[in-house]
């Protein structure tokens, strides 16, 4: 009767502590407490580099092979900003997708020339299974992407 | 003496700490095989592509897009959330599963993820995506690996051991990696 009792007591504190991880974190804590606008970021980014900032929107894309980045969100439409970890350090799940995160990270900028975007795209398209035309890439881009230092994902 | 109980203890713990290894080196020579083709497969999850072909959809406020995409493709399912890469496109995130959408011609696919059984909790463990206290379990599994080879030398005497053949396949096993490094 005992036994049976202590089996009941352990099975719902593991059931508890199953349902609690809601949110999981992926890297050490977070430090920052406020957030800033993915928008504010991408419309002035030369305030923001080499800064750290908690940013906050949707996963809407993994990298499907090593997990070591993750597009989000940004509050303003057909807008989105890169996060990128070191591999290893941090792994992204796809199953982080279409789910909310909160993500600490330095901003950094990067400038790509024409030939390294052609290899960085033809290297996405690898690892995603898509299709790519190189001649579609005309010239190189600066990006701005956060250096992911914490992520904090609202899984199931 | 001295020589036999060193070697008796040698053994000893060749044998225990080799039965205490099995699991994980199961665990993780699958998963090494696995992640070692990672350029060929992808070893944690199977994607599958279903193409679509629906009609074009008139730009619409997002809302109202989604709800309109839902009712043509009947899709009874709501979705997680949504996302606009561009005016042309749409993406709705359901569990396990992305609609991605190109609105102005009406074409894209569906995109399942599943997760590979085993091999995905495997590669976790492997590949210390757990991080946290598992990574000084792991340090401690591979360790005991170290002492599994070393001690592994000293289990046979004579003929089959370090003395006979054991030095010439111990050999064969530090020349081959070093060749290809060398290459």
């Amino acid at each position: 009767m005992l036994k049976t009792k202590w089996l009941i007591i352990l099975l719902l504190l593991t059931f508890g502590l199953l349902s609690a991880q809601n949110w999981k974190t992926f890297g050490k804590e977070l430090t920052l407490k406020d957030t800033t606008l993915i928008s504010t970021i991408l419309a002035n980014p030369y305030a923001f580099i080499g800064k750290r900032v908690l940013v906050e929107g949707t996963v809407v894309d993994v990298c499907k092979k090593r997990g070591c980045w993750m597009e989000l969100a940004s509050d303003k439409e057909f807008q989105s900003i890169r996060v990128k970890v070191n591999d290893g350090e941090i792994v992204f799940p796809l199953e982080a997708r279409g789910k909310l995160a909160l993500i600490e990270g330095i901003v950094e900028k990067l400038e790509i020339s024409k030939e390294e975007l052609i290899k960085a795209m033809k290297h996405h398209a690898e690892e995603q299974g898509e299709p790519f035309d190189s001649t579609k890439i005309t010239e190189g881009k600066t990006i701005y992407r956060l250096k992911g230092l914490v992520a904090k994902i609202q899984l199931d | 003496m001295k020589n036999l109980k060193w070697r008796k203890w040698n053994n000893i713990l060749h044998r225990d700490l080799g039965y205490l290894a099995v699991g994980l080196t199961i665990i993780y020579s699958i998963s090494g095989i696995a992640v070692n083709h990672v350029e060929d497969w992808n070893p944690n999850y199977k994607i599958r592509h279903i193409p679509v072909k629906t009609t074009f959809f008139d730009e619409a406020p997002v809302q109202v897009l989604v709800s309109k995409v839902l009712t043509k493709i009947n899709i009874a399912e709501k979705p997680e959330s949504y996302f606009r890469p561009s005016p042309q496109e749409l993406h709705l995130f359901f569990k396990n599963k992305t609609l991605k959408l190109n609105i102005a011609r009406g074409t894209g696919e569906w995109e399942i993820v599943e997760k590979r059984p085993i091999l995905y909790e495997f590669n976790y463990l492997h590949l210390n995506h757990a991080k946290k206290w598992w990574t000084y379990f792991a340090d401690l599994y591979a360790l005991i690996l170290l002492f599994l080879a070393i001690s592994g030398l000293f289990v046979l005497k004579g003929k089959n051991g370090l003395a006979g053949r054991g030095k010439w396949l111990t050999a064969i096993g530090i020349i081959l990696p070093v060749i290809f490094l060398s290459v």
